[in-house]
């Protein structure tokens, strides 16, 4: 809003017409015990009860070990002056090393996650993970890398749990409004690939689309209608459950061929990026008899 | 960093199975199982968003229609919805309340879709072939042209005006139709000329 002093035109003044944030970031207190609300309503109408029972006490470790973590170091001056010159993520996910914070929230994550019900197989990747440095730092490094393992994906997937938490700390302390588009289907924050994108009805940005990083969960704005891997307009329509609910559908592409799920959160407020990609996998297992391959990159679904 | 399947990933050491899903890796392969069987029935329903100018006046809103059926498989798409294009600069997803009626105005019942004429001395309309219509209106407007256009004042100065005709140009339409449209008119000396965006 301008100064209700000057003379100056200001049409965005009028009747709320106002250009929606490019980038909101994640406040780690609220993220996972929305994330884990969100799966355990999944859990009551879902055939995937057990599992997402499972994450969700994943999510709630996540948020239980957050007042217990030193606090994460944040970007040097210089770094976030470079990256911002440069339109590079400020976080740089190539040069996460394990510092205190790091190892401190992988530490308390394994921890907490043994105190989670799971079958057998989990529990032995937790423990083969937790007891071993130089597999959580090669499942860290695959994850931050936006691989896809072949190998260990449960491993993968609890060394992305505790990195989930790292970097959401990480994207919480940069300013929002330093943040800048650094390419297509890129977290502006992290450079990371979106988990999926969400249709948002907030204050000032009711009907904008957001894409939500798979990590750190920091929402950037992206134009509807468009591939947010590709940025193609072209072939792009909306697949959904026939007579199932609207508020997750595959957004496909025709140019590269792949789709990301968008979720409507004008129509349910408590949508989650990542709880609603877990809970809506009978639309991929649908997708699978598409031409479609699925673009988005969650790790607590690798494989589809 | 979006590669469908990044390079391959092997971890060196014992005991770390290869499996398939996230899922068959936490010892969840039965769940995953139940909940593929549970889907098998169901079928994909698709729908489309197309982005479009609201036709009503010169602001030019954006706005997205949605609509049901695959026109790309040979099914028929219906339009289901209209609201205003959030990402559009004009009117981030604002609408009037005409712009926001715009679903009913698609589906209305007394829409025009075809040409229609009143003839003199009628008070019925009647529906005719767009080839019908257009050479109707060239023919009169060629002979009222022929009629009453005006090459000189009466100083002798050339103006070339048409004043007995007047023309009402589209709101929604592209830079180049309105190119044309400005052109064909201004071109027969049309002065009466404007749009219905004004209207």
């Amino acid at each position: 809003m301008s100064d209700p002093r000057s003379i100056e035109a200001d049409p965005t003044a009028i009747g709320g017409v106002v250009t929606p944030p490019f980038a909101r970031l994640p406040d780690p207190d609220a993220l996972f015990v929305k994330r884990s609300l969100r799966l355990r309503a999944y859990a009551e109408q879902s055939d995937l009860k057990p599992f997402l029972l499972f994450l969700a006490g994943v999510a709630d470790a996540q948020a239980a070990i957050l007042p217990l973590l030193p606090p994460v170091e944040p970007p040097d001056p210089e770094a976030l002056a470079r990256a911002r010159d440069n339109a590079m993520p400020p976080v740089d996910r190539a040069a996460i090393a394990p510092d205190a914070a790091f190892d401190a929230t992988f530490e308390a994550l394994f921890d907490a996650a043994a105190a989670v019900d799971q079958p057998d197989e989990a529990r032995a990747a937790l423990a083969r993970i937790k007891g071993d440095r130089a597999l959580r730092d090669t499942c860290s490094r695959t994850v931050l890398a936006g691989e896809r393992p072949d190998t260990g994906l449960a491993e993968h997937a609890y060394a992305a749990a505790a990195l989930q938490v790292h970097m959401a700390r990480l994207a919480a302390t940069l300013d929002p409004a330093s943040l800048v588009p650094v390419g297509t289907g890129a977290c502006p924050c992290c450079g990371g690939p979106p988990v999926s994108s969400t249709v948002v009805g907030w204050m000032g940005a009711d009907g904008a689309r957001y894409c939500t990083c798979a990590l750190c969960a920091t929402m950037w704005n992206v134009v509807r209608v468009k591939c947010t891997l590709c940025d193609s307009t072209k072939g792009i329509t909306y697949m959904g459950v026939d007579g199932g609910t609207d508020t997750v559908k595959a957004e496909t592409c025709d140019e590269c061929g792949r789709y990301v799920k968008i979720l409507q959160g004008q129509k349910d407020m408590l949508v989650d990026a990542v709880a609603d990609d877990v809970g809506s996998l009978g639309l991929d297992m649908l997708m699978q008899g598409t031409r479609y391959k699925r673009g988005a990159y969650d790790p607590f679904l690798l494989g589809y | 960093m979006n590669m469908e399947l990044s390079r391959r990933h092997f971890l060196k050491m014992a005991g770390v199975g290869a499996a398939g899903t996230s899922l068959g890796a936490f010892g969840f392969a039965g769940v995953e199982a139940a909940q593929a069987a549970a889907i098998r029935p169901y079928k994909l329903a698709n729908t489309t968003e197309t982005r479009n100018t609201c036709p009503y006046c010169s602001v030019a809103c954006g706005i997205i229609m949605y609509s049901k059926g695959d026109l790309k498989k040979g099914e028929r798409a219906d339009i289901t919805h209209i609201e205003g294009d959030i990402d559009h600069p004009t009117n981030r997803g604002t609408l009037c309340p005409k712009g926001a009626a715009l679903h009913d105005f698609v589906t209305s019942k007394t829409r025009i879709t075809v040409p229609r004429v009143r003839e003199p001395g009628s008070d019925e309309w009647t529906e005719v072939s767009w080839d019908h219509a257009l050479d109707r209106i060239a023919r009169l407007m060629k002979d009222d042209r022929d009629a009453n256009f005006i090459a000189k004042n009466k100083d002798g100065t050339a103006v070339n005006r048409w004043t007995t005709v007047g023309f009402l140009g589209a709101s929604a339409t592209t830079n180049e139709t309105a190119f044309l449209t400005y052109k064909a008119v201004r071109s027969m000396g049309i002065l009466g000329f404007d749009n219905q965006a004004r209207v």
